[in-house]
């Protein structure tokens, strides 16, 4: 091969490459949503004399070519399997993978969330639990990273450290420890949180700390669809589904769920299983994100009542409590003011249990 | 808009390409001139006009320039073209620094102008003077023709971050320039190669510098890990610009001049500085250096005229202490080695090539300082004084997520990888292979840098504040 013949082979191959992309790129109509990556995506800006001086239009525009090239999912994957196995770099955008689990480095550990989070519960305190007879209890629930991190030579929170600055910050609170109850396996693979058929040591650990005893069996329950986790979409690496189950029995299936998400009272679900078909599965827990909900348990052998302050690790751990009680109620602080709490609860001789992640302790902004 | 974007790889440059090359010969121009325009004001939608100012006020000035050559009334319209050039330049560049100084000076508190910087305007400016002081030297003739003029000077390859083109270099291929698949494959291997050294390393290096500075674990070797990758950082984000603009250059049938010869093997500092930014340096030494006396003077005004000269290139740089101090710094070792050090050096095998490396490394700790408070601060930590542990979880946790991208980046920035594939090129079968393996590896290399930008990493040009 001549150097002109070499030339016009390398200028081909390229300008094949560029324009067939290029054309691809202009002619692809527009998607509305990225399922893997759980968002809506940016439709073409608006062309005027307005955002063309402001730079408004260039800069949607820029946004626009991202999320809509073609094959973009297929590109975010290459781009993955760039970084982690040509580079060699330890991790991808904060996600890593090490025995099949993917995970999120949880990384430094962030005083000032510490704090919010402490303020937060400490102002939930004084303005409804100080002087009642609620007896207040606190546990913390490791993120996966606690199992995998540290030993494989991830950057690693001190989670040791962040336990007892928690427990300094809250010296109202009782806590119960169940990290000795978790291990790796209790978590999904492709997802953040743990899965709640392996959740009855540490149902029964908390329950036994708050003087309740729970002896109830549970169904097993498997979902047919394969669950790919929040991870699949955040991570774009190929990886294998995890499967999906929840417990049930006569009690759950007994229990009224009511959900005051928007103020008004709605019925609610225990498990709301046309979530199993949804972008996330896990939201088949107890209404998905729900800012508060009740749960009345007609079979419950005791009149006492637990209330809950909690993310989402909550929803999946929650029912397996139900038993020891009449009514539950569950708070999720990111999504109600806790000023206007006292209009929905009355606290008043309950169990009230403070579970939260170390996901959520060190990044805890949300928290109202 | 950045050449490492969706926009301007898979929009703007195959409307630009296709546009070029249907377009007559009289119109090639037109037509760049035009993208170079959309080029420009898609990021700077109004200073498009002070550029296109700029641009009349030079094409008017160089034709009086020309007219009144040898006579006072030449002299004056080149002093009226550098007025409004460095005029301008100040304004938008330097209004605020000298403002804050004066305000610490004498206590005053004489608000700042906040203006935003003009992208490219130090590189367009340069490209100005450099047009009128030839046309008054008569080494050029004064373009009469305002879009080739106005092509020339807007001309988006080298548009926002160089490499610095004189009118010279490029007066006849404005005129008239030839294309061809040689010349074509030539600016395509060296532009996919360009982006490769911005998006795959020096934005990965970039990342690490950036997670260095918010990092709450530093130590003595992560202060040094920041440090090498800054120094490695700043080389591929640079030179990889430079690349690209002139793989463009060639792709449109310019021939534009080198900027960069693989700098970290230099053995001095003086060779450092022939092979770092060539297209600053030498514009400096013709334009500032020679006309002062360069170094046919004496030696005080010797050393005045290198002081000079790299106070100059320092606050080129940018509007801050640090950027003086970077290019004092330079003056002084330059100084050093001429006087003392040259012999010395020369005998050595490893050595001098560790002196520049050491000192080039300080120097970018300097450079890219938030001001000299910190680059001190920063110097010092480096050498144990900032009360930190020797070594630190993080370092090592970074050491290792980014030792592969370090190792290519330090082969990359020697001329291994060309001397590797210029000796396989040697052997018929090397060359063969090389002949069909060299489009599929930089379609492949385009296709992981569009993944790399498909999924939105960190991408800022360093140049582009300049």
């Amino acid at each position: 091969m001549n150097e002109k013949h070499r030339s016009i082979f390398l200028t081909v191959v390229m300008a094949a490459v560029l324009f067939g992309l290029s054309f691809w790129a202009w002619l692809k109509p527009a998607d509305r949503f990225s399922e893997s990556e759980r968002r809506v995506l940016q439709s073409f800006p608006e062309l005027n004399a307005d955002t063309l001086r402001t730079g408004k239009f260039m800069e949607e525009f820029e946004s626009y070519t991202l999320d809509q090239f073609p094959c973009r999912d297929g590109f975010r994957s290459l781009k993955a399997l760039s970084v982690l196995h040509l580079f060699q770099q330890k991790d991808n955008n904060d996600l890593f993978i090490e025995d099949g689990y993917v995970s999120k480095l949880n990384y430094p550990l962030r005083e000032e969330m510490l704090e919010h989070a402490a303020d937060r519960f400490q102002s939930l305190y004084d303005n409804y639990l100080a002087g009642t007879d609620t007896k207040l209890y606190f546990s913390i629930v490791p993120d996966k990273s606690y199992f995998l991190a540290g030993e494989n030579g991830y950057l690693s929170l001190d989670y040791e450290e962040l336990i007892a600055k928690m427990r300094e910050k809250t010296p109202y609170l009782e806590y119960i420890d169940i990290f000795d109850k978790l291990s790796l396996q209790n978590y999904y693979r492709t997802d953040t949180h743990w899965r709640q058929e392996t959740l009855l040591p540490v149902a029964n650990k908390l329950a036994s700390a708050m003087g309740v005893s729970l002896s109830a069996e549970y169904e097993t329950q498997t979902l047919s669809e394969p669950f790919y986790g929040v991870y699949t979409g955040q991570s774009a690496l190929p990886l294998r589904p995890d499967t999906f189950s929840y417990l049930t029995n006569d009690i759950l299936e007994g229990c009224t769920v009511t959900s005051y998400d928007t103020g008004a009272p709605q019925p609610a679900e225990m498990y709301d299983l046309s979530a199993a078909a949804s972008a996330d599965p896990y939201e088949l827990f107890l209404n998905g994100a729900d800012a508060l909900l009740v749960i009345e348990n007609p079979a419950a052998k005791t009149d006492r009542e637990l209330v809950v302050f909690r993310d989402s690790f909550g929803s999946s751990l929650v029912p397996l409590l139900v038993e020891g009680y009449s009514k539950v109620t569950l708070v999720d602080i990111r999504y109600l003011n806790s000023a206007y709490l006292g209009s929905f609860v009355e606290f008043d001789n309950q169990d009230v249990l403070f579970l939260y992640s170390t996901l959520l302790l060190n990044d805890s902004l949300a928290l109202k | 808009m950045l050449f490492s974007s969706i926009p301007f790889l898979y929009y703007f440059l195959p409307c630009v390409l296709l546009l070029y090359f249907l377009a007559p010969k009289r119109l090639k121009n037109a037509v760049l001139l035009l993208a170079s325009l959309v080029f420009y004001a898609w990021g700077e939608p109004i200073y498009v006009l002070l550029m296109a100012g700029s641009i009349a006020s030079g094409y008017v000035l160089g034709l009086l320039i020309e007219k009144f050559r040898g006579k006072p009334l030449g002299k004056l319209f080149l002093i009226v073209s550098a007025a409004i050039s460095l005029g301008l330049l100040g304004y938008f560049k330097y209004a605020d620094f000298f403002i804050s100084n004066f305000n610490a000076v004498f206590g005053l508190s004489v608000p700042l102008l906040r203006i935003a910087l003009p992208i490219g305007i130090s590189f367009y400016t340069f490209q100005l003077l450099s047009y009128t002081i030839d046309v008054y030297r008569g080494t050029v003739a004064a373009q009469r023709n305002f879009i080739t003029l106005a092509a020339y000077i807007a001309m988006f390859p080298q548009l926002i971050a160089g490499p610095i083109v004189r009118y010279s270099d490029v007066a006849a291929q404005l005129k008239s320039r030839t294309h061809s698949f040689e010349k074509i494959a030539l600016g395509i291997r060296r532009f996919i190669l360009g982006l490769a050294k911005k998006i795959l390393i020096a934005n990965a290096l970039g990342e690490l510098c950036d997670i260095f500075r918010v990092s709450g674990d530093q130590s003595v070797l992560f202060y040094w890990l920041y440090a090498i990758a800054f120094t490695l950082h700043i080389y591929f984000d640079f030179s990889g610009y430079s690349d690209m603009a002139i793989g463009l250059g060639k792709v449109f049938g310019f021939d534009f001049p080198e900027n960069f010869r693989f700098p970290y093997i230099s053995a001095s500092i003086t060779e450092f500085w022939r092979r770092w930014h060539i297209s600053l340096g030498s514009w400096f030494r013709d334009y500032v250096y020679i006309p002062l006396g360069g170094n046919r003077v004496g030696k005080a005004k010797w050393l005045r005229n290198i002081l000079v000269v790299w106070l100059l290139t320092g606050f080129w740089h940018g509007a801050a202490w640090n950027f003086i101090v970077w290019g004092l710094l330079f003056a002084v070792l330059l100084v050093v080695e001429k006087l003392w050090l040259q012999k010395p050096l020369q005998k050595t095998k490893l050595l001098k090539h560790l002196y520049v490396l050491f000192f080039v490394v300080l120097s970018f700790v300097i450079f890219n300082a938030a001001d000299m408070k910190q680059a001190l601060s920063d110097l010092g930590a480096m050498f144990g004084m900032g009360k930190l542990p020797f070594y630190s979880t993080e370092w090592s946790y970074y050491l290792r997520s980014y030792g592969v991208i370090l190792m290519l980046a330090v082969i990359g920035a020697t001329p291994l990888p060309q001397k590797l594939i210029a000796a396989m090129r040697r052997s018929k079968t090397g060359d063969k292979l090389i002949s069909v393996a060299e489009p599929l590896v930089l379609a492949a290399l385009l296709l992981i840098m569009t993944a790399y930008l498909v999924d939105g990493s960190f991408n800022p040009f360093l140049y582009f504040r300049f």
